[in-house]
């Protein structure tokens, strides 16, 4: 009795009752979408507790990532080298379904597969980046889609663009469409344009890119600015939501996108439409009005669903931008926090760091970082901390930061799937 | 009876799998989206795994100072406090290099 008494206490020691521990050993994680988040999440999990049975739901056996797909569209990238297999995240003991979750029964806590499977779950991650809201600019659909690419989702929409651009006659027209926020990778359409630039300058300098954007302001604006003025001096121009910016309405058989304030005939088109949270967030419950998933900002649970986290791009983050550094931090902190969970303890409030760097051309590199914990219910930026590189750039600072965006990518991709 | 739950009660425990890793302290798991645990072909960021806790330390606290020049490092220092960079010093130096 007294060795009893002595087990007990030593299991209550550990944290873990012994039914508590066999249930956690035993735990089903199920992961949709096998990104920057999910697919580390995945992993991260198995490699905090090997125990787990964590099971990666993702269709395409080939992840085409979207940073540094720019560096495609301009000549300094081959896009196979933003390919990457699941064979690494299989080595490390991941389950990967090669299909798409159809339904998530939060009730039930099931997953029904396109397969005509189902997966049960203890603890359920939903990273399933973004969807295109087809209906936000008039006449822009999925056929649209071929004639004027987004090429916002990497893969062959990324080649179509290239493709024209380069099929494109010296002194044509490129014109992109960028949205209102909250979209995928805020600095994106602006570091699409410099690198654009960049290969119009070199290969068709008569060219002229026109950015209509639906907003007034966007990510690192300043830096991007200075480097169009001091690399591309009038080949972008940038015409702001209070100039007539914003595109309503798009015309695929003539290339011509309409703005609130006229029409513009290109040779080639650009638009990267409204997004929302990728459609399974809205079938399972998590994304609210907006399209977009609240959650919590310590295991990045949802509010609107139990045992169902959300991470990545179809997340509301607070602060933090929707980025594949963000994805992939936030994904490792949900991971240890989820693993304290099964464990009946309670997760640490997290500290959460992002790093995006754009390239403004091939050798000029500029960044923005942010530190975020909760506050309030939200990821909060710490006051005094993050930030744009400096406006004036010292010591060669911009070939460095070149330098370190490449270095970041292999970096991570690495981590993620390696 | 109580002498056969015994050995169970070990490996349970230890089954319970390593609490550490889960336990790495906040901020902590951020940095190998740069820093890679493993080497990395053609990286010019630094591996910072295994390397000594006051290295870290001062390093973080250069970089906030603005004493040792950075990119993002000055930046993202800010965000922590002596307590916080020291925690995430000695959790990194407790890593395989």
């Amino acid at each position: 009795m007294a060795t009893r008494r002595h087990f007990l206490k030593l299991g209550a020691g550990a944290g873990l009752a012994p039914a508590v521990a066999l249930a956690q050993r035993k735990a089903k994680i199920v992961v949709i979408g096998g990104g920057f988040g999910g697919a580390t999440a995945a992993r991260t999990l198995k490699a905090l507790q090997p125990s787990l049975q964590v099971t990666l739901v993702e269709p395409n056996p080939v992840y085409t990532s979207c940073p540094f797909s720019n560096s495609v569209l301009a000549n300094l990238r081959e896009i196979d080298q933003q390919q990457f297999r699941y064979d690494g995240i299989r080595g490390a003991g991941v389950t990967v379904a090669g299909t798409s979750a159809t339904a998530v029964d939060a009730d039930a806590k099931t997953v029904t597969l396109a397969d005509g499977n189902s997966l049960s779950y203890d603890r359920l991650i939903i990273s399933p980046g973004i969807d295109f809201d087809w209906k936000a600019i008039q006449g822009y659909d999925e056929a649209a889609a071929e004639k004027m690419p987004h090429a916002w989702k990497a893969g062959a929409q990324t080649v179509l663009l290239r493709r024209q651009l380069q099929a494109m006659d010296d002194g044509g027209l490129v014109v992109m469409s960028a949205p209102a926020n909250p979209f995928r990778c805020p600095p994106g359409p602006y570091e699409r344009a410099s690198l654009i630039a960049y290969w119009l300058k070199i290969w068709k300098p008569k060219s002229k890119l026109l950015l209509l954007d639906a907003k007034d302001a966007f990510s690192k604006q300043r830096l991007f600015q200075n480097g169009w003025a001091e690399l591309y001096p009038g080949l972008i121009e940038w015409v702001p939501l209070s100039q007539g910016g914003k595109v309503t309405a798009v015309d695929p058989a003539t290339l011509t996108l309409t703005t609130e304030f006229g029409a513009h005939r290109a040779a080639v088109a650009n638009v990267i439409p409204p997004q929302r949270a990728g459609a399974i967030a809205a079938q399972a419950g998590v994304a609210d009005r907006t399209g977009w998933c609240p959650v919590e900002p310590v295991a990045f649970e949802s509010t609107l669903r139990p045992n169902i986290h959300v991470l990545g791009d179809a997340a509301i983050m607070g602060g933090m931008p929707k980025s594949a550094f963000a994805a992939n931090a936030q994904a490792k902190v949900c991971a240890a926090a989820i693993v304290k969970l099964l464990a009946g303890e309670k997760p640490q409030d997290p500290i959460v760091i992002n790093t995006c760097y754009s390239l403004v051309a091939a050798d000029y590199g500029i960044s923005i970082a942010g530190v975020y914990r909760p506050n309030k219910g939200q990821l909060t930026d710490i006051p005094g901390a993050g930030g744009t590189s400096p406006l004036e750039a010292v010591g060669g600072l911009r070939g460095q930061e070149a330098l370190y965006a490449s270095s970041w990518f292999r970096t991570i991709t690495a981590e993620t799937f390696g | 009876m109580p002498r056969t739950l015994l050995p169970g009660l070990a490996s349970m425990i230890l089954l319970a799998g390593p609490a550490t890793a889960a336990d790495a302290p906040p901020g902590a798991s951020s940095c190998t989206g740069c820093h890679a645990p493993k080497k990395v072909a053609d990286s010019v960021i630094p591996r910072i795994a295994g390397r000594k806790a006051s290295d870290i330390v001062a390093f973080m606290r250069e970089y906030r100072s603005g004493t040792w020049p950075s990119s993002v490092m000055g930046r993202i220092a800010k965000g922590l406090d002596d307590q916080q960079t020291e925690a995430i010093a000695a959790w990194l130096a407790a890593q395989p290099e």
